[in-house]
């Protein structure tokens, strides 16, 4: 074998190496972008089609239904008092925030007298992302019967019990609707079968889902918001402690020079009186 | 001569078969993190646009987007790094996520908003006492570190990746 010969063989093998090194490294490459293409293709379809499937899931902004006499465009306010009245309360409240308890508790009565008296007309926004945090269903089924009590009219009295008989915030007493029909038995003509019915199918549950989602892009975060004329007064107006007396003081500073709003049958449902709560009914 | 066995020992776990195994673990360890990430999310579409919003960072258009998108971004990843396929791309894709995560809270905790981050669900407004902002980073932080890891040393045992020889 001449030296020649063997440095061609040589240079021949190794051309022939090269070249398959160099066709796999090819290969290798084609796969590697194969599999980052997967990649993005799996990530970019799952998510596209995730937030078709979610968009339709979602429940709508505007309510199927709303409850009789709610108001404005999307019919998520439920009002109290003449509308005519010079001043506006306008309230956001969770079923089972135990602040909004603390805030009925404390205001309800002067609220009520001031709308009577055609001075103040409340807005209430039912809102329930309680739920959300301390998990359950006592927000919604309970934001559910108190459309249905304004849907029957009688949304002031039974708003009045249910904060009267709130449970504790992390005991979920409300997920059992029966409690709250037992608590409508407070409210004289209020528990009928169309209210039960109305409670138990969760009747209004897209109406409460759509207050909820209004809520959540007001940029408020927590409840009781209470609002006089468009201003936050709770817990404070300004440097003022909010306190009934001063919830009169500044609803009659608002009002001055305007005439009161009309009273009597356009005003809300009555609130429960204590026979209505507590006597045996007349048989 | 203690050093050089130390040094020795390093190199295998980082190099050898021990390092595929480790890798294993962490990919699969990330791939459930992302799973349950993913899937607390997807239950209620309102909760997860609402959990975005609440960070008070993009345009409303955007909220819904990014609230709805995002489990099952999450869901994929997990999908991706459960059978191995591209485990370096997808950790490096983990990696940006986790580094936006992070920025977003520590942009919430530094503005004074009081949220609930919203990485395995809820989310939200809660009270300042109930904020965990420190928790949520550290967390995070963790989870951090199995991407990176797979960053460095994607190849692993059981994976598609393997299978196909990459």
């Amino acid at each position: 074998m001449s030296e020649k010969n063997r440095d061609g063989k040589r240079s021949a093998r190794e051309r022939m190496q090269d070249e398959r090194a160099a066709q796999q490294a090819k290969a290798a490459r084609r796969k590697k972008l194969l599999v980052i293409g997967t990649v993005l293709v799996v990530i970019g379809a799952g998510v596209g089609i995730g937030i078709a499937v979610q968009n339709n899931r979602s429940a709508p902004s505007t309510p199927t239904a709303a409850p009789a006499g709610a108001i404005g465009d999307k019919k998520l306010i439920i009002p109290d008092g003449p509308a005519n009245a010079p001043s506006t309360l306008t309230v956001y409240e969770d079923p089972r925030c135990p602040a909004c308890g603390g805030f009925e508790h404390q205001f309800s009565a002067t609220i009520d007298q001031l709308q009577d008296q055609g001075k103040l007309y409340g807005n209430y926004h039912i809102v329930s992302f309680i739920d959300r945090h301390d998990s359950g269903h006592g927000s919604k089924n309970g934001a559910n019967a108190l459309a249905c009590a304004q849907d029957a009219g009688y949304f002031r009295a039974y708003h009045d019990v249910l904060y009267k008989n709130q449970p504790d915030e992390t005991v979920d007493t409300w997920k059992d609707k029966s409690q709250l029909i037992a608590l409508a038995k407070q409210v004289p003509g209020l528990d009928t079968p169309a209210f039960e019915n109305c409670v138990n199918s969760q009747h209004f549950k897209s109406w409460v889902s759509a207050v909820e989602q209004d809520f959540d892009k007001t940029g408020y975060t927590s409840t009781p918001t209470v609002l006089l004329n468009g201003k936050s007064i709770y817990p404070k107006n300004g440097n003022d402690e909010i306190s009934p007396d001063n919830l009169v003081k500044w609803v009659d500073e608002a009002n001055q020079g305007k005439p009161l709003g009309t009273t009597g049958s356009a005003s809300a449902s009555p609130a429960p009186t204590s026979t209505a709560a507590g006597a045996v009914p007349p048989n | 001569m203690v050093e050089a066995v130390a040094v020795g020992s390093m190199r295998r776990v980082v190099d050898g078969p021990a390092a595929e195994w480790l890798s294993t673990v962490v990919r699969l360890a990330l791939a459930v993190v992302w799973a349950w990430a993913g899937l607390a999310k997807i239950s209620d579409p309102a909760v997860a646009a609402q959990a975005v919003r609440a960070y008070r960072i993009l345009p409303e258009g955007l909220v819904k987007p990014v609230g709805y998108g995002l489990p099952f971004l999450e869901l994929a990843l997990a999908l991706l790094l459960l059978v191995g396929l591209g485990v370096r791309i997808v950790a490096v894709i983990s990696v940006v996520l986790l580094l936006t995560f992070i920025a977003g809270i520590s942009s919430a905790w530094a503005r004074g908003i009081s949220i609930d981050c919203g990485c395995f669900g809820g989310g939200g407004a809660v009270a300042k006492s109930q904020t965990q902002y420190g928790q949520e980073i550290l967390r995070d932080c963790g989870f951090l570190l199995l991407a990176l890891w797979l960053v460095y040393r994607p190849r692993s045992k059981a994976s598609v990746d393997a299978w196909l020889a990459l």
